[in-house]
């Protein structure tokens, strides 16, 4: 169970030195993009239960009592609601830095940021 | 009784936001696009204002509101909680929001897409709004995200190279702080198992001070790099300079005290930690110092402001740094005074900046004959800021220096208030060069501002004024938000004690 | 300016594409019961015609594309919801999304109150508007002003 977490954090690692240390906006953009992976995979192991189901009612379970018997078989739908909003999140940021980067590319014809202030004159 | 307002006060933003591409696109076939959107933002951020201001009585009164949203309870519903401290931000924020859509009227002139303009400024104060009015953890981080991304777009909008490179590393920048401090929830969540930020006050005072270190490190790095504290600083000059100056008064006056607002929120009431106060109050006094020594050097009139900026958000974390009554009335205090003059800086140098076409302090001089209200209006910014009686700034900061004294840490206030003097520096040096003195030949046939222009500025000058002869109106303002940070049960009696 | 691909991916493409329309919009319908809703079955929704733009280039597409159609859809599934959640504070007695359709029962798609509109509501806009995010990229939509 352990190694969810693991993994997690190797990918915010590796996020973060693509997003800080790379020359390429492109490059930057998926390191941010991978650094947010990780981080709602975090999110997502914590909120499983050993041997739990889906938090979706199954057709089996509509006729009996419902809400007694799902609520204890069911992993935490939470930590699920929010990393589809980070997701929904993430999407417009790489949206707008990737429009930011096609501009650069297409007026300085590099991507790479230092370049960009030199190229200004 | 059903509490609307704090419900209305972000929805009616939001809902603006949503509807100006239809009316844009309804007005330019009548080819009056860009005053229907102006006046339709500028009656919208208003009709936010008033919602704000019908709070106001019943907070002053010692209730707390407390919205359910779709009527589930907290903690398992999302709930809006207003108690004195948030009034207080929401009000700063609506207030300058409104008065930069009435500057922006005649600013944005110049500027096509001015719909677009329009739909950001509204995204930009919804997301504040919500920072301010929530009382759910995760709301407050959505809501921070849209304020966030609306204002990477509008520092970019003028699509020149400037423009383009602060946007991008603003928005590098300001994505890193944001995913820490989803992480910082993510760790909230699983230790706790709770979003609501009362019901988080609660349980987090059960729990070991050493393991939540790591999620009160990652929340203050995030919120920090908002709120450009030293060394998370590094967008803020380049953003300040390269947006247009309606927007640089917005994040000057609005996202910077949202941000700062949810940093006091979520350190001092949902962790309990005034222990931290010590650590506030170091970074606090370096933001102030390095601020004020970076400010000296430019010769952008901007950038100076945007470097001023830096160096009075320090002022404020240093007086809440020393975790007392007194540190706090004056940190607040001085957050309000913050919003109204250094709008009102950023609105003067987008009024030189329409007219003559340039900020750069070398270019300019001799500016006072031909724009004396403006020249005026700076000089009562620039004397506010530095902390000269009888205006505002002198309250605050004179509040901020007895709090030192009265926490021991008389070092601390001796370096404001070498700081105070350095500002006043600086800002003689600026209206040196750009008002008086020597007139450029091409400079000779330069007017006035306009008038829909100098209104917001007018005000906000007014109000530095009056907030600075009669300062006990000012302390009355302050004061249940001083009060509501130091007594945490009420606020969570009222949010969890409706089920 | 925009290369197409070759005959077979332009086929297969042409003739997905209104299965994967339905897939989208049964997600959505389905959200509430199923995994899925709004937000990805509008990404699906989007994709199909973004699978279309890339298979054939922009210009020749066989769906013709007119910006002022999906800006106006973006618009009305954006003020969909905030006015559902309106109506839910008027009628409602005064709840933000409070329910004003029945609950109905428990497994069957007319049911959740309010949930099937708003995932409606959210799916179409999500769909105009990552339509309008590619096409602002390919199109280099207002780039050279200044």
């Amino acid at each position: 169970m352990s190694l969810n977490y693991v993994v997690a954090m190797l990918l915010i690692a590796l996020g973060l030195y693509c997003l800080l240390l790379k020359r390429n906006l492109i490059k930057m953009v998926i390191g941010l993009g991978v650094m947010t992976d990780g981080i709602h995979l975090f999110l997502i192991s914590m909120g499983y239960r050993e041997g739990g189901i889906a938090a979706i009612v199954p057709a089996g379970m509509l006729q009996d009592n419902v809400a007694a018997g799902f609520a204890s078989a069911a992993v935490d739908p939470i930590p699920q609601a929010l990393v589809l909003t980070s997701i929904v999140i993430n999407i417009c940021i790489v949206a707008l830095a990737l429009s930011m980067a096609i501009w650069v590319y297409h007026h300085y014809g590099t991507l790479d940021p230092s370049e960009v202030r030199r190229l200004r004159e | 009784m059903i509490e609307i307002p704090p419900i209305i006060a972000i929805v009616l933003p939001l809902f603006g936001a949503f509807l100006t591409p239809i009316i844009a696109t309804i007005s330019r076939r009548y080819d009056a696009e860009r005053k229907v959107c102006g006046w339709f933002t500028v009656a919208i951020t208003i009709a936010m204002l008033l919602t704000v201001a019908s709070m106001g009585a019943r907070i002053w009164g010692g209730e707390v509101i407390v919205y359910r949203l779709g009527g589930w309870s907290p903690p398992w519903g999302i709930v809006l909680a207003v108690d004195g401290l948030n009034l207080l931000i929401a009000l700063i924020v609506a207030g300058v929001s409104s008065l930069v859509a009435i500057y922006s009227l005649v600013y944005m002139r110049r500027d096509t897409r001015i719909d677009l303009y329009c739909a950001l400024l509204l995204l930009v104060t919804a997301g504040a709004m919500g920072i301010t009015l929530t009382g759910d953890l995760f709301n407050l981080y959505v809501f921070f995200e849209i304020m966030s991304i609306s204002s990477y777009a509008l520092v970019a909008f003028r699509r020149k190279w400037d423009s383009v490179e602060a946007g991008i590393k603003y928005m590098i920048i300001g994505s890193l702080g944001t995913s820490l401090i989803l992480l910082g929830i993510a760790l909230l969540y699983g230790m706790v198992g709770s979003l609501t930020i009362a019901d988080l006050a609660q349980k987090l005072g059960q729990i070991a001070p050493s393991d939540v270190v790591v999620p009160l490190a990652l929340l203050v790095t995030g919120f920090g790099i908002k709120i450009a504290m030293i060394p998370l600083h590094a967008w803020a000059p380049d953003a300040y300079q390269a947006a247009p100056s309606s927007i640089s008064a917005l994040l000057a006056g609005a996202t910077t005290t949202a941000g700062l607002y949810a940093m006091i929120r979520v350190v001092y009431m949902m962790f309990g930690a005034f222990g931290v106060g010590t650590i506030f109050a170091i970074f606090g006094l370096v933001t102030m110092v390095l601020g004020a020594l970076m400010a000296l050097t430019q010769r952008d009139l901007k950038r100076l402001l945007a470097y001023s900026s830096i160096s009075q958000m320090g002022y404020i974390l240093l007086g809440v740094g020393f975790g007392t009554a007194l540190g706090f009335q004056g940190s607040l205090f001085h957050l309000l005074n913050n919003a109204i003059f250094k709008a009102l800086l950023f609105m003067c140098a987008g009024a030189i900046l329409y007219r003559v076409g340039t900020t750069n302090l070398d270019e300019l001089g001799g500016l006072g004959k031909n724009m004396p209200i403006t020249a005026g209006l700076f000089a009562i910014g620039a004397l506010a800021i530095s902390g000269v009686p009888p205006l505002n700034g002198f309250a605050s900061k004179w509040t901020i220096y007895i709090a030192g004294i009265e926490a021991g840490k008389a070092v601390f206030s001796l370096i404001a208030i070498i700081m105070s003097v350095l500002t006043l520096a600086y800002f003689l040096k600026a209206i040196n060069s750009i008002f008086l003195g020597q007139r450029p030949k091409r400079l000779q046939n330069v007017e006035e501002a306009p008038l829909t222009m100098l209104f917001p500025m007018m005000l906000l000058a007014v109000l530095c004024i009056v907030l600075g002869v009669l300062p006990s109106l000012g302390i009355d303002l302050v004061a249940p938000a001083q009060g509501a940070i130091m007594n945490q049960s009420g606020y969570i009696h009222a949010v969890l004690g409706g089920i | 300016m925009m290369a197409g691909m070759t005959t077979i991916v332009r086929t297969i493409s042409r003739l997905l594409f209104p299965f994967m329309v339905l897939f989208g919009v049964y997600i959505i319908l389905h959200g509430h019961l199923t995994p899925g809703g709004g937000f990805q079955g509008g990404v699906i929704i989007a994709a199909s015609f973004v699978m279309l733009w890339l298979a054939y280039s922009l210009e020749q597409s066989p769906i013709e594309f007119k910006l002022f159609r999906t800006e106006v859809l973006e618009a009305i599934g954006g003020l969909t919801l905030a006015t559902v959640g309106l109506v839910g504070l008027v009628m409602g007695m005064g709840k933000f999304f409070g329910h004003v359709l029945p609950l109905g029962i428990l497994g069957s798609v007319f049911s959740g109150g309010d949930l099937p509109l708003l995932n409606i509501g959210v799916g179409i806009e999500v769909a105009a508007s990552i339509i309008l995010v590619f096409y602002a990229m390919l199109r280099k939509v207002g780039w050279d002003e200044k």
